[in-house]
């Protein structure tokens, strides 16, 4: 009876014990860490700061960063950035939204502006001001994509760049076309001409398709000159007349080609970015190319050609145009050393660190003395050249920040979808986005 | 002195009781603690959350039912639903008819059976991603194998993936796949149902057909009645697959929507769009939606389960 007692009696108290532990460990954990550095703060008078700084980058693809990170602890003794990878979005929501907040995320441009709406995000308007950082040296194109009502919240670390043409060299020569297209118009007619058909009228090599490897909601319309909002009226304008031609336009090749013929034939193609890579094998003769696109295979005696991506016959003055998708670094509002991560941004926006990333990781810097700085001329870094040239373009633009993008972006997507396929005219389908957003744009 | 020796013993057992009870609460404490906390909180929580306006940063701001209202006048909350409809009573009956098949021939007295056992449950075993990758590739128009093989019988098979009415009757046949378990289930549920019925119903002159639906069916009766439910539930939430064969077309929902399942468009709303509120209400109303075919079931149920041979 005794040791029965005896026994409830001690396993109980282990029980008690291990809970209390587990609330504990933290104070545990928390008491030398807060403790000996102070008795040792008497003898150094600067504390060095730890921030922790999120990027989305895999560990495969987080050498480059990993190295400017290191040579930022190395340059002074006063901050130690803590790197962290593999941080999706969602990830990131959690924590900024939750108590322990990293100081410094990297994160898609089109995280900002709901973040920001909701409060998450640190306005940066006052650190710029005090530090005097020059805002007119970024990209403006890069640099729009941080703003919401005006106000800047990011940095755009990184852009990428969708302005050129990439094309199938052997594709070309076999079609006897000897130069890549100036014009959307001349596109069209190419894209006939490398099309092939066999016997029971399926597609067995295509020349273009507009909505490879995605339907491209902001891509198009900047091509064409086309707009989201009216700044100073605040209505929204998918359905301007640029925006409803730029969709017109990519239902054209359905019409020529056969929804159904297309359909069968993407879902054929390889993986992009493989080996099978449909515009390395010559299925697809050309598309729409980003900077990351056949880093090797684009090089001068490579299969693939490179181009300034057409542009309207009757608009000239659009040559140059293209998207800019960043990747943009901010503080969330509820970060513990906000002094401290600003500086490191502002060390990430500097020349020298763009133009190391830029050599390293293969992207475009997003400052503009960047572009043109001879570091990045190096024979090695040949393939980079041409878009950092078109880096400069005056027409690059991005879909406009703001609380509502990812719904404004869903129905656009949406809804051009429902045009390509010829449910609904091009103009019916931007309407109904115009409809739906509407009510959004005037509630922010 | 008996009155007061027996008061004394009543004082005993009651302060030992007490003592057992506490005992027992401490120990199971970490289950009720982990249920408070990570349970029933958060549910009461989402309940709150969905009578408010709340974008996961700023204080949430009280709008009664105001999302529940403008839930009845969102399009893409009767879509999600019918999708979400579609791949349940398209699904889970199919399903578990084929499993019930299987699960028979299963245990049937074959040479080699349990090495059959394993290979039809294996496919379970594949992390549901990875399986709907593989069935990507069989279900690819060009190359996959299921029109390779329907084009063999001079059928041209369908686009599968892009062609927004066949990308649900795509995961419909990709789930008959994974039905493993249900059949591991089945098995265990069709042993325990007692020979003498057999053996009684052969004398008796009854054909294996008349077997079935007069012995076996009804005595595995409340095997079925739970995998309904189970799988009605697990229909109900159907994420995971829908969200990898919609990335095939590098969108959220799929073909035109086809694929914007309600646990899809909840998420959507959620995080991508920081309507906590909005989606902690369609959450409320999926319980809703699922609590009335439960109780539906359990209802009908009266007339078609039997527990040991009554109903």
């Amino acid at each position: 009876m005794l040791r029965k007692k005896t026994l409830a009696f001690i396993s109980s108290t282990v029980v008690a014990l291990s809970l209390l532990a587990g609330c504990g460990s933290n104070n545990d954990a928390a008491n030398p860490a807060s403790g000996s550095p102070s008795a040792s703060s008497g003898a150094k008078p600067q504390e060095k700061v730890e921030i922790s700084f999120w990027t989305t980058y895999s560990d495969a693809d987080a050498g480059p960063i990993t190295a400017l990170v290191d040579n930022f602890n190395k340059s002074q003794d006063r901050i130690t950035v803590k790197m962290l990878g593999n941080q999706d979005p969602t990830k990131q929501l959690t924590a900024i939204s939750g108590g322990a907040a990293p100081d410094v995320l990297l994160t898609y441009w089109n995280n900002i502006g709901p973040w920001a709406d909701a409060g998450a995000v640190l306005d940066l308007t006052e650190k710029i001001a005090q530090s005097g950082f020059d805002v007119n040296a970024v990209i403006p194109a890069a640099m729009e994509r941080m703003k919401i009502n005006g106000k800047v919240y990011a940095m755009p670390f990184t852009m990428s760049m969708a302005s050129s043409l990439m094309y199938n060299k052997a594709d070309f020569e076999e079609a006897g076309i000897t130069k890549p297209p100036e014009t959307l118009e001349e596109l069209f007619e190419y894209a006939k001409k490398l099309t092939k058909k066999d016997a029971d009228g399926n597609i067995t090599q295509i020349g273009f398709i507009p909505d490879y490897p995605w339907i491209d909601n902001v891509f198009w319309p900047i091509i064409f000159g086309g707009s989201w909002i009216d700044e100073a009226t605040g209505r929204v304008t998918p359905n301007a007349e640029a925006n409803v031609k730029a969709i017109a336009y990519q239902r054209s090749f359905y019409e020529e080609f056969g929804q159904n013929q297309i359909d069968k034939f993407k879902s054929g193609m390889g993986k992009r970015g493989t080996p099978q890579d449909p515009l390395l094998t010559g299925q697809l003769a050309m598309y729409i190319g980003w900077e990351y696109n056949f880093m090797p295979e684009r090089g001068e005696d490579g299969p693939i050609g490179v181009a300034p991506f057409p542009y309207p016959a009757d608009r000239p003055d659009l040559k140059g145009s293209g998207m800019v998708s960043p990747r943009a670094v901010f503080i969330p509002a509820k970060a513990k050393h906000k002094d401290e991560a600003w500086e490191f941004i502002q060390y990430l926006m500097q020349t020298d660190t763009q133009v190391q990333y830029s050599l390293d990781a293969h992207v475009i810097p997003t400052l503009t003395a960047a572009l043109s700085d001879d570091r990045l001329y190096v024979d090695s870094n040949k393939t980079m050249w041409p878009f950092y040239e078109r880096a400069k373009s005056e027409n690059l633009n991005g879909f406009p920040n703001s609380p509502y993008i990812n719904e404004y972006l869903q129905a656009l997507t949406e809804e051009t979808e429902k045009a390509l396929k010829g449910t609904l005219s091009p103009q019916e389908a931007m309407d109904n986005v115009a409809k739906k957003i509407q009510p959004l744009a005037d509630k922010k | 002195m008996a009155k007061a020796v027996r008061n004394e013993n009543a004082i005993g057992i009651r302060r030992r009781s007490r003592k057992t009870l506490m005992t027992g609460l401490l120990f199971t404490s970490p289950w009720i603690i982990g249920f408070f906390l990570f349970q029933l909180y958060p549910i009461l929580a989402s309940f709150y959350y969905s009578m408010t306006d709340y974008n996961l940063f700023t204080a949430p701001e009280w709008v009664g039912f105001g999302n529940y209202k403008k839930l009845f006048q969102d399009d893409k909350f009767y879509l999600s639903m019918y999708n979400t409809l579609y791949i349940t009573v398209v699904g889970v009956v199919p399903h578990m008819a084929y499993a019930l098949v299987m699960a028979l021939l299963l245990n049937a007295k074959v040479k080699g059976q349990s090495l059959y056992r394993t290979i039809y449950f294996l496919p379970t075993l594949v992390p549901a991603v990875a399986g709907s990758l593989l069935w990507m590739w069989l279900l690819n128009s060009q190359y996959g194998l299921i029109n390779m093989g329907l084009s063999a019988i001079g059928i041209t098979g369908p686009n599968w993936l892009v062609d927004p009415d066949w990308t649900k009757p795509s995961l419909v046949l990709m789930g008959f796949w994974g039905t493993g378990t249900i059949t591991v289930m089945y098995l265990a549920a069709l042993q325990d149902v007692p020979k003498m019925f057999y053996e009684a119903a052969e004398i008796d002159g009854a054909s294996k057909w008349r077997q079935f639906w007069t012995i076996t069916f009804p005595s595995i009766s409340p095997m079925t009645l739970f995998q309904l439910i189970m799988m009605l539930i697990s229909s109900f939430q159907y994420f995971t697959e829908g969200l990898v064969f919609a990335e095939a077309t590098q969108s959220t929902g799929g073909p035109e929507n086809s694929l914007l399942f309600y646990s899809i468009y909840l998420y959507q709303q959620a995080f991508s769009f920081l309507n906590m509120g909005y989606a902690s209400a369609m959450a409320w109303m999926l319980f809703l939606v699922v609590m009335f075919f439960t109780l539906l079931i359990f209802r009908t149920s009266a007339r078609w389960v039997y527990y040991g041979g009554e109903k």
